[in-house]
């Protein structure tokens, strides 16, 4: 008990750090603790380093798997590699040059025999018309937007069903929109036909689909964004950072501008009013979940990479870590929870995707910004080991609670009593300062605890639900059947919404 | 007639010295060769065991239980902390292993591989019968496995790197250097192996070196399955006493040819016979086989008598020819497993632990851990250095003296099992045991290994506390300042993430931080010749007095820990005074190079195209416009921190307007339309659809058969290809084709600046002359600049295709 005390302490000691941090008018720019999990993540998840060609700089930007089950990679260089053989054992991958000359690569995918490139300037289609193994034409499909900061990055998509391809625009210098559409998702027709489709960005990282196809992307921490997170893209959505609202007026089909947000108030409150604004879908805890996310990809491996079947995995730029997300759609409005995974990577990490043979490659480097990985640039591949961790594989929201499941069954004496579900919320402002603090904090009290017969679930029923905060789980005392603790006891979920009974 | 089977090897041995006048004690030693660690002098543990061991005679007692396996039959043997020596997986055997080695083998282990821990299955058994049983045997093998085993002649070109890799990666640590490789003298393998015999007066400690024979792989293996093993040798002995050296498929397979030779025996493959695989298999469960091979789920024969209070002067051990498995070992190995079984069993120390593990893994080969390892003398010169002057820190593998306090368990791990290095300038690799034959090994450090840490806090900058935030204040420029060529210069003799240092090329400091533990840090970095006699560090705090007085005062505490603050910080903190962002050149060899980024001349939807004649140029895609020419080298690159591939003209440019290039104008008295200006106060693109309002797209560039680019772009209805390559020294011809489906009229600035005609075709702007087409021409100024002017071209374009052709002459200065 005198334990669960002392992390009780330390969090409260971590909270004034942070809510310190958030007011401080020097910016720190430390990296954050660590989890301390890696030691242990490694017997389950053990990182492989894919070895480069010597003198070769390849700062991974995006990947893209071939139907020849080759994996290409783009690079903040501006080159795409064709790798052969990153799936061995002991890897020892040829790389194969394609293209060169890009304007840093942040989308890469396959289609029709070509790849499309997200570089900067545009979203370019690379063929080798000629077939001998090196690009020779590059096609413009889309320009449609301004580009006149450093910082303006573009990051692409994957294509939809109906090959339809979404561009994110970051804005200039991370805080205006100087330039056409900056702070907006392009939705670029399979004919190339280029309209606005969201508004509201800040800081992008990656963008993509879901399991189920939905659209999300990936926001950074700053000026209306507390903390990093998973947004929902809906068509005409606005996203939180009114500085995109300067180009309604050359796209017509987003429709009016939106109200402009109050800052200062909660995003809960100003979403009842600013219509087109939708609630960051999983909030990550500033430090705790990344500083600095930069990309996700869908487990869809069919066991290969383990228990997360249907999840989404997440590289840190900052912290060099790989954390997982869960989402639903409730009463319409997506949300969902996010969870620790891997730490310990060499690199900061800006792009993730899964190998033919089901391994999550992680590739980045570590230039320009803090990051904790100790080497410039590097690709590395997560393999599951074969052994089972006992983690926290999902949360979903129950009109009264929530419910979790395991990866390996509970143990009856911990996965049944309450103490082991220690509960807490917090909110952030919604407001236009960098940052910001967790607010509002309460410790929820769990009224009832039904484990499922096979261990595998636990329905816990809070004392209450309220909506608009981030529910942050710590199940330290919770047991596996076989003895085990969690490999990592702690999950969030953003509560949007909450289902009725 | 067991007898025999020792002169093979005496014979073999006699091919690298006259040593035939020493058999018998070559016999002797040779049994030495039944341990991995091959033999030495055991200089201050048992002689029953080679290798600078620790190891008291029970102790090296255990550990040859463990690496003979004696286990797998016998109860009444207590498993220790350290895995046992498993055999090979027989799985693909038949694959590997030539068939006829296979046979010789089974009947007669040490015979086909001298030190070979196979014991003899046959002792006592008439020489027919046991051939016939290991003929069996192969049949049944070589059933098992699913492909064939292939013999080729290795190729001639890999053998001069198989050689270099071989003496250089760390073969070498057990299995002796083969021939003399630069300065290094060849050893000779014999004369090592026999035991220094006047050690009496010898005050200097002298290690004799292990050398595991390698003679049978020439007969044993097939170049495609030895390069296998050797990439990956932990799949077939999963025990790790032969490490992955951590060698790649193609440097596996060059060592593997040089291993093999020039000419290796022609083997063949074998036809399994049914009645033979069956009987083999039948001779493969009697024999119990399976007790240390499995294969295809056979079972192992229930253990067999205990160990514990044994006659062991009957069985395995004893000399008389009987019924049991025969291993060959010398009298103070068979002296030291009496011990350990007759002695009280004990609680393994770590100690103890600690020191089986560094001798079965032969880690002391390369390692010294306080007085005990350490490379042999004869040895020393194969173990070399791309960074010379960094003298035997940069050639010799590091002490593992007091490492469980050195390095962080996390970065311990990394080293041990992700095959992570940070001493890119030592030839030696370490090689990798696999996971789970060390997986006790950091815990074993750590427990062993303590040094105090010293009393410092990492201060926060986002403290709560006024005098932490100061604290973090005063040590973080202070540690980058020591860091730097004002300071310490550290950065001089190590690089910086990623960026080579001047002097030597010393580890990286930005791994510090995750590596090493405080208390190790505090503590080398006073006096680093403490620890590492012949270090070339300095120490810059001589008997703890600081040679810096300026930086914080010149106290030494202080100054240590901004200097772990500073590194504490990684990518987070500014790289210190010294360290220099130096762009990325690019250049052009025989055919041309396209780069796109941002850049001043041209934009930020800017191409640049590098001729190999030497001429580039650059085109600004956003407005369809030859912005800048330049002569010599092609672009230097910034991918320096956030730099995200900005270019420079490697020498001066001749700069172009940026304007749209192409367009219609209304009358010729209309204004050119100008890109948006932005400005500091005015930062919002006043004109953001520009010069797409203007009917201007870019489509991007094809190269076809070329490595120029054509760069294709429309202006309303008409298609535009442009295409600029060399006219030798002169400059640059630009072919500029139209499609258009109707027939209109369009202008073209062909150039801006302070324009003569030179001729009524031919223009000149500062640097430049330009001629152009007999077409419309018109040269008109701007109202306010009186000095410069712009010339438009008209162009009447029919339907279809034309063309217009530009000529680009710069001038000298």
């Amino acid at each position: 008990m005198s334990r669960l005390r002392s992390s009780h302490f330390l969090r409260l000691v971590l909270l004034v750090l942070i809510v310190t941090a958030g007011l401080s008018a020097v910016r720190a720019e430390e990296v954050g603790d660590r989890w301390g999990t890696e030691e242990r993540e490694r017997e389950f998840y053990p990182i492989v380093n894919i070895p480069l060609p010597p003198d070769t700089v390849i700062e991974a930007g995006a990947f893209a798997v071939l139907p020849d089950q080759r994996v290409a990679v783009g690079t903040r260089h501006g080159e795409i590699y064709l790798i052969d053989g990153i799936d061995g054992a002991k890897p020892n991958p040829s790389f194969h040059l394609f293209a060169t000359g890009l304007d840093e690569i942040f989308g890469l995918t396959w289609k029709d025999n070509a790849f499309r490139v997200t570089q900067s300037c545009e979203v370019t289609r690379v063929i080798d018309t000629d077939k001998d193994g090196v690009a020779d034409r590059f096609e413009t499909i889309s320009d449609a937007w301004g580009y006149a900061n450093y910082h303006e990055y573009a990051f692409g998509s994957k294509l939809d069903a109906e090959g339809n391809q979404y561009v994110a625009l970051g804005l200039s210098e991370s805080y205006y929109s100087h330039a056409l559409n900056r702070g907006f998702i392009m939705k670029i027709s399979p004919e190339g036909k280029s309209t606005a489709f969201a508004s509201g960005l800040r800081s992008p990282g990656g963008i993509g689909f879901d399991e189920h196809g939905s659209l999300f992307y990936v926001e950074s921490q700053g000026p209306w964004n507390c903390s990093c997170s998973l947004k929902a893209v809906l068509p005409n959505s606005f996203h939180g950072h009114p500085a995109s609202f300067e180009w309604y007026k050359f796209a017509s089909e987003l429709g009016p501008v939106p109200e402009t947000p109050k800052s200062g108030t909660r995003i809960v409150t100003e979403r009842k009013h600013v219509k087109q604004l939708v609630p960051y879908a999983v909030i990550f805890p500033y430090v705790r979940m990344g500083r600095s996310i930069t990309a996700f990809t869908v487990n869809m491996t069919r066991g290969k990479f383990g228990p997360f079947e249907n999840q989404m995995f997440l590289g840190d730029y900052t912290l060099s870590i790989l954390m997982r997300s869960t989402t639903e759609q409730v009463n319409g409005v997506w949300q969902g929870a996010c969870y620790p995974f891997r730490e310990g990577l060499s690199t900061g990490i800006v792009n993730v995707e899964f190998t033919p043979e089901g391994k999550l490659l992680c590739g980045g480097t570590n230039r320009g910004w803090p990051v904790r990985g100790i080497k410039p640039f590097a690709l590395e591949r997560v393999d599951w080991s074969g052994k089972m961790p006992f983690e926290i594989n999902r949360i979903t929201i129950e009109p009264d609670g929530f419910k979790l499941t395991f990866t390996k069954p509970a143990d009856l004496a911990t996965g049944n009593s309450p103490d082991s579900y220690l509960v807490s919320a917090f909110t952030h402002p919604y407001h236009g300062g960098y940052g910001g603090p967790e607010v509002d904090r309460f410790k929820s009290d769990v009224k009832k605890v039904s484990l499922a017969k096979d261990g595998l679930s636990a329905n816990i029923v809070l004392d209450k639900l309220t909506q608009g905060f981030v529910y942050e789980f710590d199940l330290v005392s919770l047991r596996s059947r076989d003895g085990d603790e969690l490999l990592h006891r702690n999950a969030y979920y953003t509560v949007n919404e909450i289902p009725p009974p | 007639m067991r007898k025999s089977i020792h002169f093979p090897m005496a014979e073999a041995m006699t091919k690298h010295g006259s040593m035939a006048h020493r058999t018998g004690r070559i016999v002797c030693r040779m049994m030495l060769y039944f341990l991995i660690v091959g033999t030495s002098l055991a200089a201050d543990g048992d002689s029953a065991l080679p290798g600078n061991h620790p190891l008291t005679l029970s102790q090296a007692g255990d550990l040859l239980i463990v690496e003979l396996r004696c286990a797998a039959c016998h109860s009444g043997i207590e498993r220790g902390t350290l895995s046992e020596k498993l055999a090979p997986d027989l799985s693909q055997a038949g694959a590997r292993i030539s068939p006829e080695y296979l046979k010789q083998f089974i009947a007669a282990p040490s015979s086909a591989h001298p030190g070979t821990k196979m014991p003899d299955m046959f002792p006592g058994t008439p020489e027919d019968e046991t051939q016939s049983i290991a003929e069996a045997l192969t049949h049944f093998l070589v059933a098992q496995s699913n492909q064939e085993f292939q013999s080729e002649i290795p190729p001639d070109d890999s053998m001069h790197l198989g050689k270099t890799l071989y003496h250089s990666v760390g073969c070498v640590a057990c299995h002796g250097p083969r021939e003399a490789i630069g300065e290094s003298p060849l050893v000779n393998r014999a004369d090592a192996e026999v035991e220094d015999e006047d050690k009496k007066g010898d005050e200097k400690k002298v290690i004799k070196p292990t050398a595991v024979s390698l003679e049978h792989l020439s007969t044993k293996y097939g170049l495609k399955s030895l390069s296998e093993f050797l990439f990956q040798p932990l799949r077939v002995r999963p025990s790790g006493r032969m490490p992955d050296m951590k060698l790649t498929p193609s440097e596996s397979l060059a060592v593997a040819c040089y291993l093999i030779g020039n000419h290796p025996k022609r083997q063949t493959a074998l036809q399994p016979q049914d009645s033979m695989v069956s009987l083999g298999k039948k001779y493969f469960q009697e024999l119990n086989c399976a007790a240390c091979h499995s294969l295809n789920n056979i079972p192992a024969a229930p253990l067999g008598s205990s160990l514990r209070n044994a006659d062991l002067s009957r069985g395995c051990l004893s000399k008389a020819v009987g019924k049991s498995p025969k291993f060959l070992l010398h009298e103070d190995q068979i002296r030291a497993i009496k011990a350990s079984l007759t002695s009280e069993p004990k609680v393994e120390t770590d100690t103890v632990v600690l020191a089986k593990t560094l001798t079965a893994f032969n880690c002391i080969g390369c390692h010294i851990r306080d007085d005990f390892g350490g490379v042999p003398e004869q040895y020393n010169p194969y173990f070399a250095t791309s960074e010379q002057k960094l003298g035997d820190d940069g050639r010799i593998p590091p002490p593992l003296t007091l490492v469980g306090a050195k390095l962080q368990s996390t970065w311990m791990k990394k080293v041990l099992f992700d095959g992570e290095s940070v001493r890119h300038y030592m030839t030696t690799r370490m090689p990798q045991f696999g996971t789970a034959n060390l997986s006790h090994l950091p815990k074993v450090f750590a427990q062993l290994d303590v040094l105090t840490p010293p009393d410092w806090t990492i201060p926060s900058p986002e403290s709560d506390s006024e005098s932490v935030r100061q604290r973090e204040k005063l040590l973080r420029p202070a540690g980058r300042e020591l860091l730097g060529d004002k300071g310490l210069n550290c950065i001089a003799c190590h690089n910086f993430n990623g960026k080579p240092a001047p002097v030597n090329k010393g580890i990286d400091l930005m791994t510090t931080f995750q590596r090493i533990q405080p208390g190790w840090f505090n503590s080398f970095v006073r006096n680093p010749g403490s620890y590492r006699p012949r270090i070339v560090m300095p120490t810059a705090w001589p008997n703890g007095v600081a040679a810096h007085k300026t930086i914080l005062d010149g106290n030494t505490d202080l100054q240590i820990q901004a200097i772990w603050y500073y590194l504490s910080l990684g990518t987070s903190a500014a790289d210190p005074p010294g360290i220099r962002n130096i762009s990325t050149r690019l250049t052009v060899g025989n055919t041309a190079r396209t780069f796109r980024g941002r850049s001043r001349v041209a934009g930020f939807r800017g191409i640049a195209i590098g001729l190999p004649e030497k001429w580039n140029y650059a085109f600004n895609a956003e407005t369809g416009t030859l912005s800048a020419i330049w002569r010599g080298d092609f672009i230097s690159v910034n991918w320096n921190g956030q730099g995200s591939g900005d270019f420079n003209p490697a020498s001066e440019p001749i700069l172009l307007a940026q304007d749209v290039s192409f367009t219609t104008l209304a009358d010729e008295d209309s204004p050119w339309p100008l890109m948006p200006v932005m400005t500091k106060d005015a930062r919002v693109n006043p004109n953001p659809l520009y010069p797409k309002n203007l009917g201007y797209q870019f489509r991007g560039y094809s190269f076809g058969q070329s490595s120029i680019p054509t760069l294709m772009y429309q202006c309303g209805t008409l298609e535009i290809e442009d295409r600029s390559e060399a006219i030798e020294q002169r400059g640059l011809k630009r072919v500029i084709q139209f499609d258009s489906p109707t027939p209109q009229t369009i202008w073209f600035r062909g150039l801006t600046g302070d324009i003569r005609n030179l001729t009524e075709y031919v223009f000149q702007a500062g640097r430049l002359q330009v001629t152009v087409p007999k077409v419309q021409t018109k040269i008109r100024g701007f109202s306010d600049e009186p000095k410069r002017s712009e010339l438009l071209l008209r162009l009447e374009l029919p339907q279809g295709k034309s063309n217009l052709e530009l000529i680009y002459e710069p001038l000298e200065k």
